[in-house]
This record gives C-alpha cells, structure tokens and sequence, in this order.
C-alpha cells in the first residue's frame, strides 16, 4: 500500500516535471508570463481522452492532443505576443478558464462536469499487477525525453535569442532577429509539451472532469518553477519532487500523525507551500538550482 | 550616400519632436549629431533605427526606402543601432552577447534538431571572431563573465563589440560614451576610427570636445530641426550654433 503511494507521488512527480519544463522554457528562459498552462495539460488530456475512448490508439490521440495544443497555443500567440508581457498573462488566464468552462459546459462533447471515465490504460493487460511501476517507467522515459529536448533547445543559437528576449527584447530586435517569431514558437513548444503531460495525466487516472483543471494548477507550477529554479530544468525537476511529494505525502500522513487544533494536514499544506515560495523569494530568487551559465564553445 | 533623410515629422501628442528633419551621410565617414537636450536627436535615431514610424517624410539606406520597416528588418539591412543607456544581456556571458550579434548563424529553430553538425562548427568560427574582437577592444578575459556583471566602462566596450561583430555597413551610436571617463571615450572613438574604412558611423554625442576631434562631418539640430551642418571646424565657427548652445 505504502509502495502505490510512492509510486503514485512519483507518477505525478513525472507529469508535474514535464509541465514544469514547458513552463519553464516560456517563462524561465523566454520571459513570457504563462499563466494559462492548464489550458494546455486539459488539451492534451481532454484530446486523448475523447479519442481514445472512441477507439483510437494512444499514440494517435497523443500526437493529435499536441497538434490541437499548438494551435491553440498559436491563436493565444498570434494576438498577445506583440503586446507587453502583462497582457500575455491576462489573455491566457482567460484562455485557461474559458477552455474549462467549455468543458465544463459542452455536455454533448466532454461529458460537461461529470468528466470522461473509462479512459484506457494502455497495455493494462499485460502488467495487471504492477501497472503502476509500468506507467511510472512510461512517465520517466516521457521525462527525460522532454527534458533533452528542452535542453538541447534552450543550448542552441535559438535558444540564446530566447533567453536574451527575456533579458531586453527591443535590444533583441536591434539586432535584427524577429523577436514576435522567437516568442510564438517558444510558446507553442510549451503548448505542445504541456499537452504531452495531459495526455499521461488522463490515461494514468483514466477518468477526467473539468475540475481537475482549475487556474490553482497553473499557480502550483509556477510555484514548482520559481522554488526550484527558474531557467534550470535540473532543477524545475528537482521542484517537482519536493512539491509533489509533499503534496501527495500530505494526503495520506494524516492517518499517522495527530496535528494540533485537529488541523487537516492536506490544509496545512497550501499554507507551507505559500510560505516556502515567500521564503525562496525573499531569500533565494534564483530557486533551489541556479540558471547554469552557458559553457563557451571555444 | 548610405543614408539620406528627408523631411522626417514626427509628433508626441502636441509635441512635435522631429519637424522636417533632414540630413545625408556619405559612406565611411563618423558623422556626429548634436544639439541641446529635446532637440530630438534620440527621436531622430529612433525613427531611422524603425523604434518609431514618422508622420512623413522618408528614409533611404543604401539607395532604398526603408521608412516604416521594422527593427528587426533595418537591423538586418546592416543599419545597426546602440542604445543610448547599454543594453546588455545580463543573463548571458559576454560571449554569448557577441554570438547573439552575429548575423550569419543559423538561429532557426529547426536547426536545432537537424543541422547540429553546421551549428557548431558556425558557432566555434564565430566564438574565435568574436574573442578577437573582445581582444581588441580589451576586455578579452572577461569573456565567459556575465554581462550584468561587467562594470560600465566594459558594457559600453562590450557594446561596442557586439556592434562590430554583426558586421553592420552603418552604425546608429546613442551616446556611445556617456559617463565615460575622458581617457576611456578616447580609447573608445580611436576604436569606432580604426573601423571607418569598413563601416559609417552615425554617433548622437553630448561630449562635443571628443566628437570635433574624431568626426569627419556634423549635423546640429534644434526644435526636431537640422539648423546646421559642416566640418567641425565650421560648426565651430558657426553662429547658429552657439546661439542654439548659450540661448541667445
């Protein structure tokens, strides 16, 4: 029982990562205020979900949720990415919610509140029993995939033009690089990893509901972002860790430990994860892994 | 000519910053712009650099029209402008601020994924074009420094050699030595005159002492207008000039 919780917190430490990368190379490396990521994780799940239960094979639904991601991900682009970054937040908040509310609505479709159950787990029948350490492996390779491409993005000649956009972009279009062109594809790139992390979310539960994509998600990756260091994928990862194991700890340490004033731990919770972002940005801006300086090719 | 402005108008609201401005720069030449502050040097160089779109008036770089382009356009013509306060990358080493001014790497996303091979050998030509440069302008040991870290002597330094390593056939310089020590804007003006044989410079400068020494030419403006141009010797003399200086 106590191995499921821990395969569990990893699971969800894995799909967390993955949007935390995708965040991270918008808003760590790029310098753009995504505060919609959700929109993009129900994306992925809810693309997935629908096909998949209409018969298509995963990997289809998979590649079809990222598609849809991306462009969603370049109409939310396309109007905002000229305008200052406050706006980006703005406009994808908005976009965040409005994607639930249709979700939540469009009974016809997504199965408004209630959700999609029956969602299937692919292969299930040859790992009836260890299920959970197969999905973990299948989350873990996904990981590190998305892991080394966002590295080997944010290393390149493409990825230096992202991060000196978020240093000073008229300076970037001073020297002569489109940055409008820079932005929208780093955050379709965002859009089509965060969708990934929804399709791996929504077979691993295999049912889905509108509610499970509040705005509060998006804060908590950003909280995993900012804690464990912005512009640094170790370390977003690293993040994930902390936050979700104590998040997912936090559920179930109540059948063993007694709190004072017969306080709900899971409760607590959001109280210590508050106060650890205060904490990390008054006393350590940078997070847990500093950015890394790049390594001079010479 | 490389650059011919003609009659450029722009307004803030009721403020009119640039009232029919006009001035031509011949090629390889250092040509300097001053006037007292608010004359619309800045607006002037805005406008040329695509900052800002006029209200009329046109702007021809290398015999073609270029007014209304964008930044990112005029910039890659190879009309290059500085800021007037630096504008570093100060997340990134200085090193990585010269790569980033090259304009002949291939910084297209899909040349991540297919032409690393071509990416790497580009980025090791540039890097060594790029620390010769640093060399040059001494500040070659700061090279895998953050730039944020650099004092301001060296950002304008560095500056300066991320100008020189896009390779620009004009450069637009902003005050290229304000809050420079005297010894330093020296050093800095006998580098941008090693560069005249290959490039033309442009430079809105408050040190007038240091521009009559280096510029070949100057344009004086005053209320959005050019009110007189000539060698330094002239503009010296000139008393329209030292009636726009003094206020009389």
């Amino acid at each position: 029982m106590l191995l499921d919780y821990a395969l569990d917190a990893l699971i969800y430490t894995g799909i967390y990562a993955i949007l935390t990368i995708s965040l991270n190379l918008e808003a760590g490396c790029t310098g753009l205020m995504n505060f919609g990521k959700v929109a993009f994780f129900a994306t992925g799940a809810y693309t997935t979900a629908l096909l998949t239960t209409s018969g298509v094979p995963v990997i289809f639904s998979a590649i079809a949720g990222v598609l849809l991601s991306a462009v969603f991900g370049l109409l939310v682009a396309l109007p905002t990415l000229r305008l200052r970054a406050d706006y980006l937040a703005i406009v994808t908040i908005a976009f965040g919610e409005i994607l639930r509310m249709f979700l939540h609505n469009e009974d016809w479709l997504t199965g408004g509140p209630i959700g999609i159950r029956g969602i299937p787990q692919p292969l299930y029948q040859y790992f009836d029993g260890s299920y959970l350490l197969f999905y973990l492996f299948i989350v873990f390779i996904t990981l590190v995939a998305c892991y080394f491409i966002a590295e080997l993005v944010i290393n390149s000649p493409f990825g230096r033009v992202l991060r000196a956009i978020r240093d000073d972009e008229d300076a970037v279009a001073a020297l002569g690089k489109n940055t409008f062109l820079f932005k929208t594809q780093a955050f379709v790139i965002g859009a089509c990893i965060a969708s990934i992390a929804g399709t791996l979310f929504a077979h691993y539960l295999s049912f889905i509901s509108p509610d499970m994509f509040l705005p509060t998600l998006t804060f908590s990756i950003w909280t995993i972002m900012v804690i464990g260091g912005r512009g640094n994928n170790l370390g977003v990862i690293t993040g994930s860790v902390l936050i979700t194991v104590f998040e997912r700890g936090s559920r179930f340490i109540k059948d063993y430990i007694e709190m004072p004033f017969g306080l709900e731990p899971y409760n607590v919770r959001i109280i210590v994860i508050g106060l650890l972002l205060i904490l990390f940005i008054i006393y350590r801006p940078d997070g847990m892994l500093r950015e890394r300086k790049s390594r001079s090719p010479l | 000519m490389i650059l011919e402005i003609d009659g450029i108008k722009k307004s803030f609201g009721g403020l009119v910053a640039l009232d029919g401005a006009l001035l031509e720069v011949r090629n390889n030449t250092i040509v300097g712009l001053i006037g007292p502050n608010g004359s619309g040097k800045t607006t002037l160089l805005n406008v040329i650099s695509g900052f800002l779109v006029p209200e009329g008036g046109s702007i021809r770089f290398n015999g073609m029209d270029i007014t209304g382009f964008r930044p990112f356009e005029i910039a890659r013509l190879g009309l290059c402008r500085t800021f007037q306060l630096t504008r570093l990358f100060r997340r990134l080493t200085v090193l990585e601020n010269m790569l980033l001014a090259s304009r002949t790497q291939d910084d297209s996303l899909g040349s991540v994924f297919i032409s690393r091979k071509k990416l790497a050998l580009h980025e090791k030509a540039d890097a060594k074009r790029a620390a010769d440069i640093l060399d040059f302008l001494e500040i070659g040991h700061l090279g895998n420094e953050y730039a944020g870290s650099l004092s301001g002597g060296q950002q304008k330094l560095l500056n300066l050699g991320m100008m020189l390593m896009s390779e620009p056939g004009m450069v637009l310089l902003d005050e290229p030595v304000a809050g420079v020590n005297p010894s330093l804007a020296n050093r800095i003006f006998e580098k941008i005159l090693k560069e005249k044989e290959h490039r033309t410079f442009l430079v809105v400068e408050h040190n007038v002492d240091v521009l009559m020494n280096f510029c070949d030419y100057i344009f004086v403006m005053n209320r959005g207008r050019i009110v007189a141009s000539g060698t330094p010797d002239e503009i010296q003399c000139d008393e329209t000039v030292i009636e726009v200086y003094l206020g009389g």
